[in-house]
């Protein structure tokens, strides 16, 4: 998919005046945050449990290399092929040559995120293939031209009337030109609309939450039964995963299982969990005749090298966007690419460069819920701010910002001037202030007052003339 | 190259060593997950594991009832089915096809279904008391199409086959050696469901609008 992300700025000013986008998210977020803080408390075992998953996820990064080997050679066994693809260019190429040999000429797809991350949509469709998504929230941004704006619920963002126009306008080549108003008759139409699409499908593409190395089976969890269905009706079946998404045995899956649906709806466990094993095997009446498995690497091995590592423990739940309030302000697709939060912020710089995608890291107020809620405890801050710090370093920020830090690290190398100023200007700013101590207007700084928000003022003395004080007073 | 060298060769780079000698491959080959030296699984509620089970399934909208014997079955399923007011046709796995359905007054067609069934029987292999799920392996006894097509679906499962934890499934599937894993195993929690419009939660998304346990002594 393309970035978008260097426009971060303009967009979340647009997300912000977006009174339908606002509606949907204040929805999103206090649903999300409830469900979630429930489902944790009753499981006393929730915290070991994570600390048991950083240890899986920790242990397999270590050997990654070993596990893939192993996996890959337990598809063979099994009948399916791996094909290991570097980039997102040599995924696309790889998926779009799978579905020309099996003569395909319709594709149904299961929500897949690095689906989304190297484009496989849009490389199948140039090749000529009709392509449907099949998880409704996907069906429906795929309807309305748009990527997703969340990682668990991507058309979070649509209001039920703008699904109902988006039905309404293409579901009439069907025979259905009702206009629909209730969720349950939308839900409806969309599986009868779906249910034939499945039934022609020629190749089913789905994403894996994890790969077993031990049986090389891949895993899909889904509420809908769509992933399921695109796994077993076509006869074609194509996997497309990252390589952190192995673990070595279907022990450690059980492990992270308790974790994930816990994290990003809330349920104690998602609807299907479905575990395929290569191809359907001699006698059984239905499933795929190939089982093809793309490993993706694109940028994830060059991760393994530093702190970001850590970031390949991400098992995909977007609890942490679901806790935090820069997304719950702006939504998923101000962020401009794939994957939106906080675990966005930290992937699309690594992945689209510093210089397209370095806004992100900036808009986040290190107010750490992210990393609490985390599964995998991925210290999402701190990679945030290594971001930052490689942004100044590499001269990208903007000029005024990098200009006042560099004042600003003058001045705290040299204490002494340091509070001659600071004395200075809390006298200063205190009198300018007058009786109100607060300020409604401020010269460069509109963009703080917008809405009636004031800002407080200094009430003259500096907290080292405030300590040295009472510290004599306490003397004395 | 191959590719496969390729990728592999990237992230041993970024590990910043060589490839792992045998010794150390083999090491790592046992071992048996997070759970083999040191388990951790979350408590069970107290009382018998169909009790636990039947709670689990309830909490996701699932329901159930309790039977004598197999060859109780059909009639049981006759009954379900005239309650909701549901024909009494059905698609039957092969692995349930020897029971009488026709003196339940049920018009069975033993085998998989294209989605023209309203109502789909399957046999469980196992059923797992943590969270009320559903373990079905696909077969040629088993078509994995029953799970997910018809609009009501009917599990039957022995209570023998009850078990308090997923990895008890797992350990399970490596004792039938040779045969392994089968292309499909489905774990099933709950009917179908979707909350992917405003939130609000909608059972039959794709897959069945309803679940019923059958739970045989």
């Amino acid at each position: 998919m393309e970035s978008l992300s260097h426009a971060f700025k303009e967009r979340s000013v647009h997300a912000l005046k977006d009174e339908t986008l606002q509606v949907a998210l204040h929805r999103a977020k206090d649903g999300f945050a409830v469900k979630r803080a429930k489902a944790v408390e009753g499981l006393p075992e929730f915290d070991a449990l994570r600390d048991r998953a950083v240890a899986i996820k920790n242990h397999t990064l270590e050997h990654l290399d070993h596990y893939l080997e192993r996996y890959a050679d337990a598809v063979e066994r099994s009948g399916g092929t791996v094909h290991w693809a570097s980039s997102a260019e040599d995924a696309r190429r790889i998926v779009v040559d799978i579905c020309r040999a099996a003569d395909a000429k319709m594709i149904t797809k299961g929500k897949s995120m690095v689906g989304e991350e190297v484009g496989v949509n849009g490389a199948l469709e140039e090749a000529g293939f009709e392509v449907v998504e099949t998880d409704l929230g996907e069906y429906i941004i795929q309807l309305a031209h748009e990527p997703p704006s969340h990682i668990i619920v991507p058309a979070v963002h649509k209001t039920r009337g703008q699904i109902a126009d988006l039905f309404h306008e293409n579901h009439a080549k069907y025979g259905l030109t009702r206009k629909l108003s209730e969720v349950p008759e939308m839900v409806n139409e969309a599986r009868q609309v779906l249910r034939s699409k499945y039934l022609a499908a020629d190749v089913g593409i789905t994403g894996a939450n994890f790969l077993i190395a031990e049986t090389g089976t891949s895993v899909i969890v889904t509420n809908e039964g769509n992933g399921d269905l695109t796994c077993s009706l076509p006869r074609v079946h194509i996997v497309t995963a990252g390589i952190e998404k192995v673990v070595p045995t279907a022990e450690d899956a059980s492990t992270l299982l308790r974790l994930l649906a816990r994290s990003a709806t809330g349920q104690d466990m998602t609807t299907y969990t479905t575990f395929s094993t290569g191809p359907k095997r001699e006698g059984d009446p239905d499933g795929p005749e190939e089982y093809h498995v793309v490993l993706i690497d694109n940028g994830r091995s060059t991760m393994l090298a530093d702190q970001f590592r850590e970031m390949l423990r991400c098992i995909r739940c977007g609890a942490c966007m679901n806790h935090c309030p820069v997304y719950g302000a702006i939504g998923g697709h101000a962020y401009g690419w794939v994957y939106p939060g906080p675990m966005g912020s930290v992937l699309t710089p690594l992945s689209v460069g510093l210089k397209e995608a370095g806004n992100l890291p900036n808009a986040c107020t290190l107010n750490g819920h992210c990393a609490e809620v985390c599964p995998v405890r991925i210290p999402l801050p701190d990679l945030l701010r290594t971001l930052r710090h490689r942004e100044y370093q590499l001269k990208l920020g903007l000029k005024p910002l990098r200009w006042g830090l560099a004042a600003w690290v003058w001045f705290t190398a040299h204490p002494r001037i340091y509070r001659i100023g600071t004395r200075v200007q809390a006298r200063m700013l205190a009198l300018l202030a007058g009786r109100k101590g607060r300020f409604t207007r401020m010269p460069l700084a509109g963009g703080w007052f917008k809405g009636g928000r004031d800002l407080p003022a200094p009430q003259g003395e500096t907290f080292m003339a405030v300590w040295k004080r009472r510290q004599k007073d306490s003397a004395r | 190259m191959s590719d496969r060298d390729t990728v592999l060769g990237a992230i041993r780079r970024g590990l910043g060593r060589g490839p792992l000698g045998s010794d150390a491959r083999a090491a790592l080959d046992r071992r048996q997950g997070a759970t083999d030296s040191d388990p951790l699984l979350p408590g069970l509620p107290h009382g018998p594991l169909a009790q636990i089970f039947r709670a689990g399934l309830e909490k996701v909208a699932g329901t159930m009832s309790e039977i004598a014997s197999l060859d109780a079955v059909p009639e049981a399923v006759a009954g379900y089915l005239a309650g909701h007011g549901v024909a009494l046709e059905a698609a039957v796995a092969p692995s349930l096809g020897a029971l009488d359905w026709s003196a339940a007054g049920i018009s069975a067609s033993i085998g998989s279904t294209r989605g023209d069934d309203l109502t789909g029987i399957s046999l469980a292999w196992r059923g797992v008391a943590e969270n009320g799920s559903l373990v079905l392996l696909s077969g040629p006894e088993n078509p994995t199409s029953l799970n997910f097509l018809p609009d009501h679906h009917l599990v039957v499962l022995r209570s023998d086959d009850l078990v308090p934890y997923p990895e008890h499934v797992w350990s399970a599937l490596r004792e039938r050696g040779e045969k392994g894993w089968p292309r499909t195993v489905n774990v099933i929690t709950g009917p179908s469901r979707t909350a992917d419009i405003e939130l609000t939660i909608q059972l039959g998304a794709h897959g069945p609008r309803s679940l019923h346990v059958l739970l045989v002594d």
